[in-house]
């Protein structure tokens, strides 16, 4: 265990792991956009930063970004320095120039009292604030469909050569943790669109049901070694199914015991 | 050629010592990039070709040359005939024949070939009398133009491999880092971290595999520094590499080597085999318990990809982006192991601090900066080319002494240093010493030696515009201080030079450039806004005017600048046909008249002006 | 000696005390939350089958989970899910054959069931003991005698 001060109060952390995890362990209010515990931290965001310092270092403190920095003892953390706040705030500031129609990036300026950006407003800036936790998670899963392809103010995510994915199992993992929800999806009539591919939803044999792609559950059912039919039923089916097995055997034991 | 023990190295360089000494001269023809672009090649197929027409005493085909780059490339091709050390520049091919007959044959020297320093105009004979060369502290550019590129036996003949022999036959790996630590070498790449302790961790650091890594993928605008060397002098890149590897136990290294430099991969690969074929790369390199070999990574060209963890990430095969490194690379670098990364330069200087011991090093330089450091001189200066001074020489020594001032005699404004990250420097700090710490001090820094000089026709903003500019084109787009903070101040920047600037705009890009430099995930980012930094710290005024007066003093912002013609003109119609956007119109021998309508300032009609008749305002 | 969690549908009423319990037990942000406990018609005539998680030892639910988020907490020997690290691709749920993953699509969070983290509500709160958690001897020596 390590021993560090977060904002004046001593906080216990495990070796090696990184101060993000004990700052919200103690619910202090951090803001990151490009964190998820699914997958490696990047530090992209710049938001989480935190300034740091030490007794021994002499009145000198340096600002890191805390979902990357291994604790080490005797850390002094502040996250809410005035200087860390005026960080976020231009991050902000910035990040609404690029994404004025984002709900989520106008709300979260907000709170940081940034209620118009100060810089040249890009009026055909899309949603996508470049986090790439979709990417990461895409890698994490095993899929590699999608990917941050270019560099600088012009890099986008994309499939390969812009075409349907051919390594996508439309499992919208990607989408749903979008934390500006940019990446577009529609699921219709037991088809899933995201893409621009179109994949066919599994449909429960009993009641019609649909739960995942039919691709996704076979490359579930080829990689995990998980058999193909337990995906051909939904789970409410499924809870029906076990009820009635479970309640032949309690009235076979009813039976045994009288 | 096999050489499997330290005795080898002398013989082989004994006899080839012995061998050359039946050519009482030599023609030394600079190939490097430069010189090659000018027809250095052709030159020497001029030679070649010579000699199979004609037999001449003493001098064959083995006593031409092809050397590395001399850094005076404006001048090239050049040619320098030894050991008198005549001096020969923009040599062309029909000039081949005279320099047989005159300088080879009969030792004379051909006054029309001579330089002449552009200041004086005096025609200096030997290379070693120029302002350009005499001023210069040469050593990591030691073998460059004395040695044909990429042979390995002229490398040893100059007393290649003898340092790397010394360090691994008679030293411990902890005495050669004692031995760079004392030298005080610190990183030439612009970090200045030093060598020495960069080894120690990782000799320290325990891991079954630990790699050294050269980095070569010079990016800045205009710097050639490391390229001419792995062009000119790859043994001695392979050298310093074999020495940090024995030092700090790796047995694998990586030069990374930007696609842009065809010969340099070439000439860097054919050293690799060569030093494979005989043995100093291999396993149990000379007798001893040690083994070692280099591949060469090719870079694809990305500028952020110079910065250490993203060169890793890129040799590994992954996107080229930094990654943030709270664990330093030392410790987890290449493959997540430790891997020392230094640049070219810093390892050329590892055997000649090996061979001559780090006292000696130590005594060139200052204090803080030991050795000395090669810059890229260009811009407004006279003579131009790749330099090598003594660390703490004064910016003015460099510029005055060695560039020969500025061209035109106008007065000096301004010297750009450290890259497009550096920054600006006024004259008032022309008398600064360079090193490592002091350009820092003054808001600019030394990087890893681009020297860019401005006259008073520069436009300092415009200069931190092309900066920022460049590097918003190489930002990786990762973090979000950098990717929009720098688009921001470009953009920011670029309405200030359209004449669209406002106030309060100065302060605003001074506020978002601290959270860039304090935010950003990696150096790109933390020293973007020093161009523009340094030129408010010291250009403000000229700020002002574009935002206030909507003016560009040095008259280079086109949206605030006008041409106009004035009663100098005499009619000569020579800016009539120059103006390609049918601007002016007139008649011979009388003042002409330009249309601003149609003016496009392009500055074409000033440039054929003969009267001083156009004016810029 | 570990507790158990023993399910015995023929105590089982279907009072739906324990889907009360359960949701109260896993409230997100001051809401009830999806209960992980149904009980259900067990196709008899007064049968009632609470149906739950039975915590496999060799789960699907933690096979289809492609980022780890469903791990086996060894104090109590449930499969627990954390929230944070789940993407919500609903692969769990797919694969689970007794349907014992599930959609809380109020909160839009995948739950299942996590022993309340040794301390289930609905055994604490069902009134006829059809749901119990205790020591797994106690209930072999009863089978036995």
């Amino acid at each position: 265990m390590v021993n560090i001060t977060i904002n004046g109060k001593t906080a216990q952390a495990k070796e090696g792991e990184m101060l993000l995890s004990v700052i919200r362990r103690l619910k202090i209010d951090v803001p990151a956009l490009c964190h998820h515990e699914a997958v490696e931290p990047l530090g992209a965001c710049r938001l989480c930063m935190v300034e740091i310092t030490k007794t021994e270092w002499d009145g000198w403190s340096k600002f890191v970004t805390s979902c990357l920095y291994p604790v080490e003892p005797d850390l002094i953390v502040s996250t809410h320095s005035d200087q860390v706040n005026e960080i976020r705030r231009t991050i902000m500031d910035l990040y609404l120039a690029r994404h004025p129609n984002s709900p989520e990036i106008r709300k979260l300026a907000e709170e940081y009292g940034v209620l118009k950006t100060s810089y040249e407003v890009q009026v055909d800036g899309d949603n996508c604030i470049l986090c790439g936790i979709c990417t990461r998670i895409c890698d994490a899963m095993g899929f590699h469909a999608i990917s941050l392809v270019g560099r600088g103010h012009g890099k986008t995510v994309a499939p390969p050569l812009n075409e349907a994915p051919p390594d996508c199992t439309g499992c919208l993992s990607c989408a749903l943790n979008c934390p500006t929800n940019f990446i577009e999806f529609s699921d219709q009539d037991d088809k899933r669109t995201i893409w621009n591919k179109e994949f066919e939803m599994l449909a429960c044999v009993k009641c019609g049901a649909t739960t995942i792609t039919r691709e996704f559950a076979e490359h579930l059912s080829k990689n995990r070694d998980i058999p193909f039919e337990y995906f051909e039923t939904c789970d409410s089916c499924h809870r029906k199914e076990t009820s009635l097995t479970m309640g032949r055997i309690a009235a076979w034991t009813k039976e045994a015991q009288s | 050629m096999q050489i499997k023990e330290v005795e080898h190295i002398k013989k082989l360089r004994n006899k080839y010592l012995a061998s050359q000494k039946k050519f009482p001269r030599k023609v030394m023809v600079c190939c490097g990039t430069g010189c090659l672009a000018n027809g250095a090649g052709k030159i020497v197929d001029a030679f070649t070709d010579a000699l199979d027409k004609r037999e001449i005493k003493h001098f064959a085909v083995e006593a031409i040359k092809e050397t590395g780059c001399h850094g005076f490339c404006e001048q090239g091709p050049l040619v320098i005939i030894e050991p008198s050390g005549t001096f020969y520049t923009k040599v062309k091919t029909k000039d081949v024949d005279k320099i047989i007959e005159q300088s080879i044959e009969r030792n004379e020297v051909i006054e029309s070939l001579l330089f002449a320093e552009p200041k004086s105009g005096e025609k200096i004979e030997k290379y070693g009398d120029v302002d350009f060369f005499k001023h210069q502290h040469r050593l990591a550019l030691r073998n460059l133009g004395k040695i044909s590129a990429d042979s390995i036996i002229e490398y040893i003949s100059v007393g290649g491999y003898k340092a790397f022999a010394k360090a691994v036959t008679t030293m411990k790996p902890d005495e050669i880092i004692d031995e760079i630590v004392a030298s005080g070498l610190r990183g030439r790449g612009g970090g200045g971290f030093p060598a020495g302790r960069k080894w120690r961790t990782c000799r320290e650091a325990a891991a079954d595999t630990k790699y050294v890594v050269c980095n070569g993928d010079e990016g800045d605008p205009g710097a050639f520094m490391d390229r001419s060397i792995m062009e000119g002098d790859p043994h001695a890149v392979l050298e310093g590499m074999m020495i940090a590897a024995f030092a700090v136990g790796a047995d694998q290294g990586y030069i990374y080597v930007r696609d842009e430099y065809p010969l340099a991969t070439t000439h860097l690969q054919k050293a690799i085999e060569d030093c494979q074929e005989s043995g100093l790369l291999g396993e149990n390199i000379l007798g001893k318990d040690f083994s070692f070999s280099i591949k060469i990574a090719r870079g694809a060209g990305a500028f952020v990809c110079g910065e250490s963890s993203a060169l890793m990430r890129s040799i590994a095969g992954e996107i080229g982006e930094p990654r943030a490194k709270y664990v330093r690379s030392v410790i987890k670098g290449l493959y997540d192991q430790p891997t020392v990364l230094n640049n070219v330069e810093t390892y050329v200087n590892v055997p000649l601090i090996i061979d001559k011991g780090s006292s000696w090093f130590k005594g060139i330089g200052t204090e803080k900066s030991s050795g000395t450091k090669v810059f890229s001189l260009v811009g407004k200066v006279r003579n131009t080319g790749l330099i090598e001074v003594g660390m703490g020489t004064t910016l003015r020594e460099i510029i005055f002494d060695i560039g020969d001032g500025i061209i035109d005699n106008r007065p000096f404004k301004a010297v750009q240093t450290g890259g497009p990250s550096g920054g600006c420097l006024p004259a008032e700090h022309l008398d600064l010493p360079v090193d490592f710490d002091t350009l820092t001090e003054v808001g600019s820094m030394m990087g890893s030696g681009g020297m860019i000089v401005m006259d008073d026709k520069t436009c300092m903003v415009d200069v931190a515009q092309y900066f920022l500019g460049f590097l918003v084109e190489e930002s990786c787009g990762k973090c979000v201080p950098c990717r929009e903070g720098l688009f921001q101040l470009h953009k920011l920047i670029t309405r200030i030079c359209e004449g669209k600037g406002e106030e309060g705009d100065l302060e605003k890009m001074e506020h978002l450039s601290q959270t860039v430099l304090t935010a950003s995930l990696c150096g790109l980012g933390t020293s973007g806004p020093n161009p523009l930094l340094s030129t408010i710290k010291y250009f403000r005024e000229e700020y002002e005017a574009h935002i206030r007066d909507k003016k560009c003093p040095a008259g280079v912002c086109k949206s605030l600048i006008k041409y106009e013609i004035n009663d100098k003109c005499t009619g000569c119609m020579a800016c009539i046909p120059a103006c390609g956007y049918d601007a002016i119109t007139g008649e011979k021998k009388k003042i002409h008249i330009l249309d601003q309508d149609k003016c496009t300032k392009c500055g074409a009609c000033y440039a054929v002006c003969k009267f001083e008749a156009i004016d810029v305002s | 000696m570990k507790n158990r969690f023993i399910v015995n549908p023929v105590l089982c009423t279907g009072c739906r005390t324990c889907e009360l319990a359960c949701s109260f037990a896993h409230s997100v942000d001051g809401q009830m939350g999806r209960s992980r406990i149904y009980p259900l018609d067990g196709g008899m005539t007064d049968l009632w089958v609470p149906v739950t998680c039975l915590q496999c030892e060799e789960a699907a639910c933690v096979k289809s989970c492609l980022v780890n988020a469903l791990r086996r907490n060894p104090d109590t020997g449930a499969i627990e899910l954390n929230e944070d690290i789940c993407v919500k691709c609903m692969a769990c749920i797919a694969a689970c054959p007794f349907g014992c993953a599930l959609h809380d699509t109020q909160h839009d969070l995948i739950i299942k069931c996590d022993l309340c983290g040794g301390d289930p509500a609905c055994a604490k709160f069902c009134p006829t003991k059809a749901l119990e958690y205790k020591p797994f001897e106690t209930k072999k020596k009863k089978l036995a005698g």
